[in-house]
């Protein structure tokens, strides 16, 4: 009460004063504390904003980094027909979705509102978890539906009008149903409203609101021709930042130099482009803008951090929780899985896995998050060994609670601080081995990367191209490094025996 | 101590049976299969010969069997514990097995009554066992061959029959026949139709062919069991269990047998390892020492900020810059670019000297240690970090112990003290921490000897992988799975070792 009131100390305190709670100051939760310890360090600050850094541009690169143009005006006899946006038509769901819940999410923390943060944040988090997996299954979905040789019945549901909205209706009501019996909210109005909304606003973007705008389910073609035609007079563009998309490819413009312009790359077919933008990190063997293709591999470097950490998390958790609360032969039985996940090196059974599976982002991180999961399952173990002996759990167990709720909701809380510090670290490796899998040529297809950048350093003919080396592998590094500063940072500030030993 | 390494010993088995069976199946499950790249081979055939050509292949590696069964034969082989009848060892080391018994003919109740009596052997005496051995051989493998020949034809005139009969559900989307769902749905051949006298005059030639492999095989057991070479291994009740050194087969891909593969591969791996692992200790034990004594200094926060920003360097952009950079002839040019040796290595003396003509020559032995430069310092700087973060907290973790106050109180010098007392203790459990080390370099290694194209363990396993070559890939998982879980259990022992307060027991 009366802490907040008065800066200066008083001449004399009276026992009322003291009674009523005078010079008394809240402890800080132990997260908060740990949180402001990190704060406090400059590496752990300068790291935490690296990763700002780039889930920014994962955020925005398709509206700065796009060989679309912002504004097409069709000219025809001098006057302008038609006034289009291919930048927004060629948007793909994930581009409109993502800002829209950066936004949003910043809101939603940030308005002083009665419910805690911390709840608050669990909501943001099954909010964006039920709007990746609509966004993840309609792409399957959709994908499966494009092969080229499927059953009769699918091709003629796929030639219905209403097929797309119907569709991407169904996942929605889908997921959205489930969010709401799996939802963290007490109340009956937040846990219905939430799911409801992030279905809906799902479907409007996937659908184009059902067909009235452009519908994002099929991939739109690409054709880079805006320049030629505007060299022609049939058009006027206005361009973003970066004027080239990631996968805009001209082999005219292979292996270009930063700084070397389009019509210097061209050279004699210079007059057949209008305007001259520069390819500010030069080209890759593909005539492919390095630095547009470094900005959206943002995307896939934070994405396959945070998901296959989580699946990783997942699994080592329930493995782990098994095997501490159990012990005995499920902690025999399950050990040895733990054991070969661990013999065989992890890089081994990632390129095994990734020759042989498909090759899309999808698998890419559901197997890097099938081999990285023993250290937490190890981690967890060796906690709940210690706590199941523990008077709570015993408490627990005696009155009867499902062992659902033993392990996760009494034992959990208490022992997942290492794995949480870890998965700092786990994030890192992600990153390190997606790059080493995109490098060795079995990262996902089709899309721009940091790793599978840096395999085309070692150029045709004995070439060194250290423009498409130096770039991206300092991107690699540079966000590396600042997880693992965080990581460091944040088991300083968790584990007081290794505070002393800190690098 | 010793039930407890007998313990761990004996949960290896299940363990290294999950390693070989997870990567065995990852790879038979993948598009293509095992062997893929032996049917690649077969590409620019016409459609017959390539029936032929794959079938004869997947009879003689074993591949039309599930890949589960695929799986268990090779555990039997490689196997020390053997059941049945005992190979021989050839004079190449190859092991020979009891000749494979032959299928029985095809839908033979189709176009047969019954199968016909395979005649009795001549009882010639053998005049020569190993010439007669290698002759029925070369009979059996011929007679097998023409088995599965006839069998393809059949196959295919069984396809053309359904086609024209029109008989639904026994084709596969490529055309072939599915034998047991044609078994299922046809009993007898309709032969009005033009396809079904040739199903027939086919169905006579397999089973022709089927008696001659039949008197092949009979005459190779015999042949076999008299024993033309010296026998593998020992029996412990002769006839039903003996003991052999375990069998890893012949690659498929280059025909030679895996062991020989391995054992060009692992040196090369182990150099690079061996040459690595002591660099590392010698730079962060130190290292470490020193951030410890200088606890909360300038030094202390630089070594420790230097060692996580070397961890987070990514090998591959290393090994790109090191390349690029070092070795590229438009570059600095001063290493070599790709492999161990230089290409007239084998010319080279072994050390360096200068010839007559006053030309030095770098010889053998630097040559390789100017090959290894690059790819050694892109495997070693990775690992400064956690060896000296740990050299660095046990050291912390004596400078409090009772010990050292007293020596303090002694009056012993402060240098005494942290290098005979504190680092003396803090030594063990880092020796400790080569056993963990080592799995790490061994995976470490992969990169590297992809980037710098060196004939190591890592080139081996992706080619295997890359060739989906069975043989090749299960004794790769097993080598590397053997020796991580036998260096997980070194660390074991050691920690104990080191320390009298931990007991296993």
């Amino acid at each position: 009460m009366a802490r907040n009131t008065t800066n200066t100390a008083p001449q004399s305190v009276s026992g009322v004063a003291l009674m009523q709670g005078y010079g008394v100051r809240e402890a800080k939760g132990f997260w908060a504390d740990a949180w402001s310890q990190v704060l406090g360090r400059p590496r752990a600050v300068a790291g935490l904003a690296w990763i700002g850094i780039v889930l920014f541009f994962a955020i925005v690169s398709p509206f700065i980094a796009s060989g679309h143009p912002l504004l097409l005006r069709e000219i025809q006899d001098g006057q302008v027909v038609r006034t289009t946006s291919p930048l927004w038509e060629h948007l793909s769901a994930p581009d409109i979705l993502l800002p829209i819940a950066a936004l949003a999410g910043l809101v939603w923390i940030a308005l002083p509102l009665s419910t805690p943060r911390s709840r608050r944040l669990a909501v943001l988090l099954l909010a964006l978890l039920q709007g990746g997996l609509i966004v993840v299954t309609c792409n399957l979905v959709g994908a499966q539906f494009r092969k080229p040789y499927v059953p009769d019945w699918m091709r003629t549901l796929q030639l219905r009008k209403d097929f797309i909205p119907i569709a991407a209706g169904l996942i929605c009501l889908a997921y959205t149903l489930i969010f709401i019996a799996a939802s963290a909210c007490d109340r009956w109005a937040s846990r219905i409203a939430v799911p409801v909304l992030v279905g809906l606003v799902c479907w409007t973007v996937i659908t184009g609101l059902g067909g009235v705008g452009v519908n994002r389910w099929n991939p739109p073609l690409h054709t880079f021709n805006y320049r030629q035609r505007e060299a022609r007079g049939e058009v006027e563009a206005v361009y973003t930042l970066i004027p080239f998309s990631p996968h805009q490819r001209s082999t005219q413009l292979d292996l270009l130099p930063p700084g070397t312009t389009l019509k210097e790359g061209l050279g004699d077919d210079a007059d057949t482009v209008a305007g001259d933008p520069v390819f500010i990190l030069g080209t890759d063997s593909l005539g492919q803008d390095v630095l547009s293709q470094m900005l959206h591999a943002c995307r896939l470097s934070i994405s396959i951090g945070l998901v296959s950490t989580g699946i990783a998390v997942c699994i080592g958790v329930t493995i782990g929780a098994l095997m501490g609360y159990f012990g005995g032969w499920v902690d025999l039985v399950l050990f040895r899985v733990v054991e070969i996940f661990m013999a065989i090196p992890v890089l081994f059974l990632l390129i095994v896995a990734a020759a042989v599976l498909p090759r899309n982002t999808y698998v890419m991180m559901a197997i890097i998050g099938c081999v990285a999961w023993t250290g937490a399952a190890r981690f967890i173990r060796a906690e709940f060994l210690k706590l199941r002996g523990q008077d709570f759990v015993q408490s627990a167990k005696a009155v009867g609670l499902p062992l659902r709720s033993i392990l996760f909701r009494h034992m959990l809380p208490n022992g997942v601080t290492p794995v949480l510090v870890d998965a700092s670290f786990t994030i890192a490796a992600a990153i390190t081995i997606e790059a080493t899998l995109s490098f060795l040529g079995l990262g996902p297809v089709d899309q721009a990367s940091w790793g599978r950048l840096l395999a085309d350093a070692q150029g045709q003919a004995g070439y060194f191209v250290w423009w498409v080396a130096i770039f991206p592998g300092l991107a690699i590094f540079l966000t590396v490094l600042s997880y693992n500063m965080v990581g460091e940072a944040l088991r300083d500030a968790i584990d007081p025996k290794l505070k002393k030993a800190r690098v | 101590m010793g039930t407890y390494i007998l313990r761990r010993l004996i949960l290896m088995i299940p363990t290294l049976i999950g390693i070989t069976f997870l990567i065995f199946m990852l790879v038979a499950l993948s598009p293509g299969g095992i062997g893929a790249s032996l049917r690649m081979g077969s590409g620019q055939m016409e459609a017959t010969n390539r029936a032929l050509f794959e079938a004869y292949l997947e009879d003689r590696y074993g591949l039309d069997d599930p890949a589960p069964v695929q799986y268990v034969r090779w555990l039997g082989r490689i196997s020390p514990i053997k059941f049945g009848q005992r190979d021989m060892v050839s004079p190449r080391g190859e092991r020979l097995r009891p000749p494979k018994p032959v299928k029985d003919p095809l839908l033979w109740r189709l176009y047969a009554d019954k199968l016909p009596p395979v005649p009795p052997l001549d009882e010639t005496p053998l005049d020569d066992r190993v010439r007669e051995y290698r002759r029925a051989n070369n009979e059996y493998a011929q007679k097998r061959a023409a088995f599965i020949a006839t069998r393809t034809q059949l196959e295919e005139a069984l396809a053309s029959y359904a086609r024209e009969a029109q008989i639904a559900g026994v084709l596969t989307p490529a055309g072939k026949i599915k034998p047991d769902a044609f078994g299922r749905r046809v009993t007898t051949i309709d032969q009005s139709l033009a396809s079904g006298k040739i199903v027939v005059e086919r169905g006579a030639a397999h089973l022709r062919s089927w008696v001659e492999a039949q008197v092949a095989r009979e005459r190779l057991r015999r042949a076999f069991n008299a024993k033309p070479f010296p026998e593998a291994g020992f029996a412990i009740i002769p006839g039903v269990i003996s003991i052999a050194w375990p069998d890893f087969g012949v690659s498929f891909s280059r025909n030679v047998p895996v062991l020989d593969l391995i054992g060009a591969a692992l040196p090369v791996t182990l150099l690079l390892n061996l040459i690595a692992i002591p660099i590392i200790y010698m730079v962060a034990v130190p290292s470490g020492l020193l951030a410890a004594t200088r606890q909360g200094t300038l030094l202390d926060t630089a070594l420790g900020s230097l060692f996580v920003a070397l961890w987070s360097i990514p090998t591959v952009w290393a090994g790109v810059l090191a390349l690029g950079f070092l070795a590229n002839k438009h570059y600095l040019g001063w290493f070599p670019v790709t492999g161990l040796h230089d290409t007239h290595a084998a010319n080279f003396s072994f050390f360096p000297h200068t010839d007559a003509d006053g030309v030095w020559h770098r010889g053998y032995v630097l040559d390789t240690l100017w090959h290894l430069c690059l790819p050694v310092a892109c495997l070693v700087y990775t690992g400064f970090a956690t060896l000296s973060k740990q050299t660095r907290a046990a050291m912390l973790d004596n400078f409090n112990a009772d010990y050292v106050r007293t020596a303090k109180a002694k009056g012993v010098s402060g240098r005494d003290i942290v290098l005979r007392h504190v680092f003396r203790n803090s030594l063990l459990p880092i020796i400790t921490m080569f056993a963990t080390v080592f799995p790490a370099m061994l995976a470490g290694s992969v990169v590297i000897e992809k980037i710098f194209t060196i004939p190591g363990m890592g080139s081996l396993i992706l080619d295997g992988i890359h060739l989906r070559d069975r043989e090749l890939v299960l004794a790769n998982a097993l080598m590397v799975g053997a020796v991580n879980l036998v260096a997980l259990l070194l660390a074991d022992i050691l920690y104990a070792v080191a320390d009298p307060r931990i007991t296993y027991d």
